[in-house]
């Protein structure tokens, strides 16, 4: 077995409790699905077996796909990655919130660090993150307006981008 | 962070959004408590310019563009970040050749920007002659850059499959004797670096980070790697041609300011050497493969070692011409957290180097306004009044 391979195995180990399901999508991948409720146990399983460290947390808007008839419309969610990294191996953390309660608690208490990817997980996606010590803006301008979030699909720009060349 | 518990002798010491002098905008606010601060919290996004909303709205062609100019120092490695992470979810791989010469524009940038550093984090410490010599020399290699490509700045070397410029024995001869000369003069900063007396004085055991915060703190690059945090994605994750032409990581034990310096003038010479290799070993092939025009939905994260250290992207598709979903994590954020805990218990006057030891892409300010309780006036500094107080201080 390869290093990579031990690595993410040793992850998938430790996050066994707390994973709903588990998924390796490429190579030196391992991506784990949490409930929210998890997220914090899950973390500090990585933390405390010194498995790498946060690189990135990243949102992505899941709108609610377009429903066919007879069908019920889903809410549609905030997914959120915790992408933890050791050498070549990258661990997901996937947890997601309906836009209805879109919550999640800080991993601050065990990764002060991540204070940056938490305040901009409130301003771009509209996630409240519970107990982060500071909820003050980070990237948006104090102008922009509260309940605005535009890195959510329903957010058009008001310039959008043509994508045609200009002149001729 | 609270302002709220300040006593009678503390002062907020706001340093921010903008400085003429650095390159991009950002705001800093330290509590002081007499000489040594107490706190520390950070204000981005005045250069904030929805590049990630604007990456939903563009083709993938039209992305590579877009994310090329994400920074304006190392340009190229956010454009070879995203192109292979394109790749990757197209399931094809560059030509051999490509992925070399893709490695020879990554470490010429990270000479270029190392030696921006060198002088940057000099001129803050008040050595402007080492300011003055290490541009002088930088010069060396943003004429490589330009005779390769044509550019200074953004080169536009990539390709969603490959690369556009080729080399030619002439232009690797050039650049041969470009790099005799650099890493003569680097050799002669590093002996700089450890042996002037002033020089030491502002760097050692300031700002020192154990392996231990580094790590929790999420420190990436040369600024982890002085802390002996051993993490190179070129080395543990290679990418573009680093399995056939490999770098040696630079580490150091110390993690204090000192190491910062060390580390990245040895990396500089290491990206000297391996460049030579690359020169003498040039793959033949094709400069770039087919690649369809709508890439296959899948999802991928694409890592590369950034000259600030490791840069990470998200790449989400979902089967059409545009991307899902791009998330880009520049090293110098993890970086900032790092300042902003380190900064606390050290001087006010010492402040300028750690800002600038993490090499940092923000830029500083215009003035720096000491507000003291219950006091009338509050005094107004320039950032050049902030460097000379550091200076003065030391003096």
């Amino acid at each position: 077995m390869s290093s990579l391979e031990e690595t993410l195995q040793r992850a998938e180990n430790l996050l066994q409790p707390y994973g709903q399901s588990f998924n390796r999508p490429e190579l030196n991948r391992l991506d784990v699905y949490l409930q929210r409720e998890n997220l914090l146990a899950a973390v500090q399983a990585l933390l405390e077996a010194r498995w790498g460290y946060l690189s990135t947390i990243t949102g992505i808007d899941r709108p609610s796909a377009a429903v066919e008839e007879g069908q019920t419309p889903t809410e549609g969610e905030i997914e959120v990655l915790y992408s933890f990294c050791s050498g070549a191996a990258v661990v997901s953390l996937r947890v997601r919130a309906p836009y209805s309660d879109a919550a999640l608690p800080s991993i601050c208490p065990l990764i002060p660090s991540a204070t940056l990817g938490e305040r901009e997980l409130m301003e771009m996606f509209g996630v409240k993150v519970e107990g982060t010590p500071d909820t003050s803006r980070l990237i948006l301008a104090d102008s922009w307006p509260e309940g605005v979030y535009p890195l959510r699909k329903s957010f058009v720009p008001a310039a959008r981008f043509s994508g045609e060349a200009k002149g001729g | 962070m609270s302002f709220e518990p300040l006593g009678e002798n503390r002062f907020i010491v706001p340093i921010g959004p903008q400085h003429p002098a650095l390159k991009e905008p950002g705001h800093f606010e330290f509590v002081v408590d007499g000489e040594i601060v107490t706190g520390a919290s950070v204000r981005l996004g005045y250069v904030h310019r929805g590049i990630e909303k604007g990456a939903e709205d563009r083709t993938w062609i039209q992305n590579l563009y877009l994310m090329e100019r994400i920074c304006g120092i190392c340009s190229h490695i956010h454009a070879t970040a995203f192109v292979q992470g394109v790749e990757k979810l197209a399931g094809v791989e560059a030509p051999p050749r490509a992925r070399a010469i893709r490695e020879v524009f990554a470490e010429l940038e990270r000479i270029h920007s190392h030696m921006l550093w060198l002088g940057v984090a000099a001129h803050e410490g008040g050595f402007d002659a080492l300011f003055m010599y290490s541009w002088r020399d930088r010069e060396v290699v943003m004429d490589m850059l330009e005779m390769l490509s044509g550019n200074r700045v953004h080169y536009s070397a990539n390709l969603i499959g490959g690369v556009k410029y080729d080399l030619n024995p002439e232009m690797m001869d050039k650049i041969r004797d470009g790099l005799n000369y650099l890493e003569e003069r680097l050799a002669h900063y590093l002996d700089v670096v450890n042996h002037d007396e002033t020089f030491i004085g502002r760097t050692r055991g300031i700002g020192t980070m154990t392996r231990e915060q580094a790590q929790l703190l999420g420190a990436v690059g040369p600024t982890a790697r002085a802390s002996n945090f051993a993490f190179d994605v070129r080395v543990d994750a290679p990418y573009a041609a680093y399995a056939e032409f490999p770098v040696e990581m630079v580490v150091a034990q110390e993690g204090d300011l000192h190491a910062r310096f060390v580390v990245r003038i040895l990396e500089t010479m290491e990206s000297i050497r391996v460049l030579r290799r690359i020169f003498d070993n040039l793959p033949e092939s094709e400069l770039v493969t087919r690649v369809p025009r709508r890439i296959p939905a899948g999802e991928t994260i694409s890592r590369v070692e950034a000259p600030r250290g490791e840069l990470f992207y998200f790449i989400a598709s979902s089967g059409g011409e545009k991307p899902e979903r791009v998330k880009v994590r520049t090293p110098s954020l993890c970086n900032w957290g790092t300042v902003i805990t380190l900064a606390v218990g050290h001087k006010l006057a010492d402040m300028p180097m750690i800002l600038a030891g993490i090499d940092p892409c923000f830029s500083c300010n215009d003035r720096l306004v000491m507000v003291k309780r219950n006091h009338q006036d509050p005094q107004v500094w320039t950032w050049a009044d902030l460097r000379n107080y550091g200076i003065e201080y030391y003096r």
